[in-house]
């Protein structure tokens, strides 16, 4: 959420300016506002932080105690001191935050920044040694996390571009598949799946989308100006006036769907059962979720869903039925 | 003088030093800083200025300045405080950049990232991604874990299975390990005396350091103790062939390691071959599709779903 950036208390000026000083002077010119924009400092805040730099120094401000600061048009120049020319080392914290991060996304499939999230965590695990990562680098593992999702650039980048979108999108819980207009504000993954938040423009509404439905993405040309809406952390499901609210019995091989779905007043059993309340805007999203759980879920209420479950699965049991054909 | 410039003249002085400097010393160097008539009060404003730095990872040592420890002193080691350099491409470093940032709410991995910038082989000013997001979910507790895995610590906590038992658990964490978008703890159960793992969003307290932990065995594997779905993990010994309506077949295998199309026959249906673990785990998977989808074998499986739809018809 971009929120009004607070005034930055010293310590935490100190910090960035060990981050920002050694990259300005590895890279002299620098515009002032792609270090900003790199570092995550406003600009007028960075400005003021290198005028306090320019001020440090030590007695006897020899030549080499201190620091030049050079800006001029949106350009900037350091010369430091020695002392100041090498930024600091990672705390453990930082290192293993970076390694964690890093070694996840390395392998999720289809991203195009795996392979050289690969490399560099070699020269990081290289560079830093067991000093800083302990015995981490040997203990981290990831998995196929997630699913391929092929349109994942594209949405990626016109979330940076604020490009409007048109796109094919399967609704698995429908069956249906629509064309619409959207505006992506944010690509994030949750629970192994990517998501896009956007304003769809077919319901004049915010609406979550599952990244690996979208069959086909089209750029239209057109920017939007962003709502602020919130992606990751969100719950999956957002909740409606007109939601139906499902009471389920969930025994303990589906107890897993009220850690995936938003469920509400779950009450447990001695059995090892538990009792929830799912609110859902469509009986239909819910009957293959129920088929798929079989005789670990039960429907409490509305009997309704409990038709809808078994319709379903007179239909699922006639392909079989029908021989070799569909 | 300015708070920011008091501090990073400290800083320097006690990188420049070659030897520990006792408070006064300090004092008559920085007289700006530290200069103020009441000794006490300067020595109270460097104390909370040593804090600070410490707390930002400067490595303050404090050591004796003379052989008889009468007097301590204060000093920055260069090899503690210096980041080795690593050099990246900027290819590197925006992927890094884009890993740090992908963890909305973890400072740590965004601080790491723009001390390594510095490293850069080649200005970043044209660096330019397209953001995304990770959810944190059940991030919270991946920092403790982490650490302990990371110095050999044993851990304590409360933790509450998929299916719904809680337990106060002591575990020697062996490995972390992430997959299907939820990290995991695998490690000895030092109540069962065996190797388990635990999904972090299920750990229900915090998590307590319990003392020295105990190193994995040779050739550990953290995937091989992790339940992967249907498919699980390894060869599986058997396929199965599924057939897919023309609705779902463009992304329902795209989720199954393993998958193959086999053929997309003339009505648009695709026929996909999955590795097949059990009957009783893959018929799940295939319900879920309704009648967009209809296993063609093993009839074991074939007849596994049958029975379940079966079931569900006879109320």
């Amino acid at each position: 959420m971009p929120a009004e950036p607070r005034p930055a208390r010293a310590p935490e000026r100190v910090r960035r300016l060990l981050d920002v000083g050694p990259y300005l002077v590895a890279h002299p010119g620098t515009r002032l506002a792609d270090a900003a924009r790199l570092f995550g400092i406003p600009e007028d805040q960075l400005l003021q932080d290198l005028e306090i730099l320019f001020m440090t120094g030590l007695p006897p401000y020899g030549p080499g105690d201190l620091i030049e600061v050079d800006i001029q048009d949106g350009r900037v120049w350091v010369r430091m001191a020695d002392h100041f020319r090498r930024p600091l080392r990672l705390t453990r914290a930082e290192a293993l935050a970076l390694f964690l991060r890093g070694t996840a996304l390395a392998a999720t499939p289809g991203l195009r920044e795996a392979s050289a999230l690969t490399s560099a965590l070699g020269k990081l695990r290289e560079g830093l040694g067991p000093e800083t990562l302990g015995a981490l680098a040997e203990r981290i593992e990831a998995a196929g996390a997630g699913r391929e999702v092929e349109v994942l650039d594209a949405l990626r980048d016109a979330v940076r571009d604020r490009e409007r979108l048109e796109i094919e999108y399967h609704a698995a819980s429908t069956g249906e598949t629509t064309v619409r207009r959207i505006d992506p504000e944010e690509v994030f993954q949750a629970m192994g799946n990517w998501y896009v938040v956007a304003w769809d423009h077919r319901s004049d509404a915010e609406r979550l989308f599952r990244a690996d439905r979208v069959r086909r993405v089209a750029r239209t040309g057109e920017r939007f100006e962003p709502r602020g809406l919130v992606g990751a952390g969100r719950a999956l499901y957002t909740p409606s006036e007109h939601d139906v609210r499902v009471r389920l019995l969930l025994r303990p091989g589906a107890r897993w769907v009220a850690e995936y779905y938003a469920t509400e007043e779950e009450i447990p059993r001695a059995d090892g059962a538990v009792e929830v309340v799912l609110p859902t805007g469509r009986l239909d999203r819910l009957a293959r979720l129920l088929l798929r759980l079989g005789s670990e879920a039960e429907v409490l209420d509305p009997p309704e869903l409990r038709e809808r479950v078994r319709e379903l699965a007179e239909r699922t049991l006639a392909r079989y039925r029908r021989g070799r054909a569909g | 003088m300015h708070p920011v410039e008091r501090l990073l003249n400290l800083v320097a002085l006690l990188l420049e030093t070659r030897r520990p400097l006792p408070f006064d010393e300090i004092r008559e160097a920085l007289r700006e800083g530290y200069g103020q008539e009441d000794f006490q009060s300067a020595k109270r404003m460097f104390e909370r200025d040593k804090d600070v730095l410490r707390d930002l990872g400067i490595p303050i040592e404090t050591a004796p300045t003379d052989p008889f420890e009468v007097e301590q002193g204060y000093v920055i080691p260069r090899e503690r405080y210096y980041l080795p350099e690593i050099a990246f491409t900027p290819e590197e470093l925006s992927a890094l950049i884009v890993a740090a940032r992908s963890a909305a709410g973890d400072p740590f991995a965004e601080e790491a990232v723009r001390k390594l910038l510095a490293g850069s082989e080649g200005g970043l000013a044209g660096f330019s991604v397209g953001p995304f997001a990770i959810d944190p979910g059940d991030g919270a507790r991946l920092g403790a874990l982490a650490e302990a895995a990371a110095s050999g610590r044993s851990v304590r906590f409360r933790y509450r299975t998929a299916r719904g038992e809680d337990a106060e658990r002591h575990v020697d964490p062996y490995g972390l390990l992430w997959r299907g978008g939820h990290w995991y703890l695998v490690g000895r159960d030092r109540g069962r005396g065996e190797v388990r793992a635990f999904r972090l969003s299920r750990i229900a307290s915090a998590v307590e350091d319990a003392g020295e932990g105990s190193p994995p065995p040779q050739g550990f594997r953290a995937a091989d103790h992790v339940q992967g779905g249907p498919w699980g993990l390894g060869e599986p010994a058997r396929h199965a062939v599924v057939a897919l309506s023309p609705d779902v077949a463009w992304w329902a295998a795209a989720g199954v390691p393993g998958a193959e199309r086999v053929r997309t026959r003339r009505d648009g249906w695709v026929e996909v071959r999955v590795p097949l673990t059990s009957p009783d785990q893959l018929a799940p998977w295939v319900l879920q599709f309704g009648p967009d989808a209809r296993v063609l074998r093993p009839a074991s499986l074939r007849e596994e779903v049958v029975r379940q739809l079966e079931a569900v018809v006879a109320g």
